[in-house]
């Protein structure tokens, strides 16, 4: 899933100071499930912006509302009436959502309410991790299901690198080694006899390298191409 | 005390059916009171309370605290200790803002202690009368 933070409410504030009347749009995908912006945390915000706004002698009216996911036009075709009537949207989805809601509503300010961090996994209560890169051509097959791109400090492809002690990267001790973590998975398997054949340099025009990724499927465009 | 000694506070009590909120009905019985402006509201478990109840109770309250069982006497196990830490969450979302954080707190106490939940409500009420108005209340 997508890993997103709140911003510090500071800058939140700092964003939202011109205005009288906002919409804090929450997203019901992978922001509620990362605790960063579904229905819960845009009532707890609401009430932080509410109340500091208060304090300052500048009340700030608040519209809560939470969308199934933030990422696609047709949810957000739904609050399209209550879009009208508020200064701005602090949009708590991540990136993408928060793009979503920009471009389904090219004349209103959408601000963004989180920081997007990562694709990852939850791996305890209040600890994500980060797992792939969307690198565009994966090769967890050849590495045990591990991702030598997102969980490699430097992404390489035939490690480990020198760097690697006792499982851990010499980036910092907290972060295990991807490659031993790929070694240790392909003994495990019966497989690791498979690292010794060198991976080839990987393309990554497939990845960010090839500017703006788009994809198309033609076999699921409808003929009005819609 | 706060310059303002007409201050009456409004506090908002959650209080665990299984302790707090009895122990309120005990206080009945004993003909115990406490001060007007303090609103109860019950909650099946201290766990059930959420750090969007305190806020919410802050927009238009100047406290509000939540009543739990003793320590390790939680009829559902680790409710007054979730309890307690969404009680820190709400003091650092409060700090945040510039708001005291010692606007919100949790008392732990059990359903024969009447005379304990006055004790409890009437200190807290007077130290948030000390503290004086709730600076970011929305709801005035
Ligand atoms: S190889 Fe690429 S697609 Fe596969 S997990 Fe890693 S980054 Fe993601
Ligand atoms: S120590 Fe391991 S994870 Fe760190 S950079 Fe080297 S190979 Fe990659």
């Amino acid at each position: 899933m997508i890993i997103a933070e709140r911003k510090p409410i500071e800058e939140i504030l700092g964003l939202l100071s011109r205005h009288q009347k906002v919409l804090v749009l929450g997203c019901g995908g992978c922001v509620t499930v990362c605790l960063a912006g579904g229905e819960k945390e845009v009532g707890i915000l609401s009430s932080q912006l509410a109340m500091a706004r208060s304090k300052e002698e500048r009340p700030l009216e608040v519209v809560q509302q939470t969308v199934e996911r933030q990422c696609d036009f047709e949810y957000l075709e739904g609050i399209r009436h209550i879009v009208k009537d508020v200064d701005a949207i602090l949009s708590l989805a991540c990136g993408i959502g928060i793009q979503t809601c920009a471009e389904a509503f090219p004349d209103k300010i959408v601000w963004p309410g989180v920081n997007t961090k990562f694709l990852g996994v939850n791996l305890n209560v209040g600890e994500w991790a980060e797992r792939c890169q969307a690198c565009g051509q994966c090769v967890l097959d050849k590495t045990g299901g591990i991702c030598p791109v997102a969980r490699c400090s430097k992404s390489i492809f035939n490690g480990p690198c020198g760097g690697s002690q006792d499982g851990k990267c010499e980036v910092s001790p907290d972060t295990d080694c991807a490659w031993a973590l790929i070694h240790d998975r392909l003994t495990r398997l019966g497989e690791v006899d498979s690292l010794r054949e060198i991976m080839p340099v990987k393309d990554w025009s497939y990845s960010r390298d090839g500017g703006p990724r788009k994809l198309v499927r033609e076999d699921l465009e409808l003929e009005s191409g819609k | 005390m706060s310059a303002n000694t007409n201050f009456q506070p409004k506090i908002i009590v959650f209080a665990c059916e299984n302790s707090g909120w009895l122990a309120s009905e005990h206080a009945a019985e004993l003909a115990l009171s406490y001060p007007e402006k303090v609103e109860l509201i019950k909650i099946p478990c201290s766990g059930k309370i959420d750090v969007l109840f305190f806020m919410k109770a802050l927009e238009k309250a100047d406290g509000t605290i939540v009543m739990a069982c003793q320590k390790e006497n939680c009829k559902f196990i680790k409710g007054n200790i979730r309890a307690a830490q969404r009680v820190k969450q709400t003091e650092n979302l409060l700090k945040e803002i510039g708001v005291e954080p010692e606007r919100v707190g949790i008392h732990y106490l059990a359903a024969n202690m009447g005379q304990k939940f006055v004790e409890i409500v009437q200190n807290f009420y007077d130290k948030i009368r000390e503290l004086g108005p709730n600076p970011g209340k929305v709801i005035k």
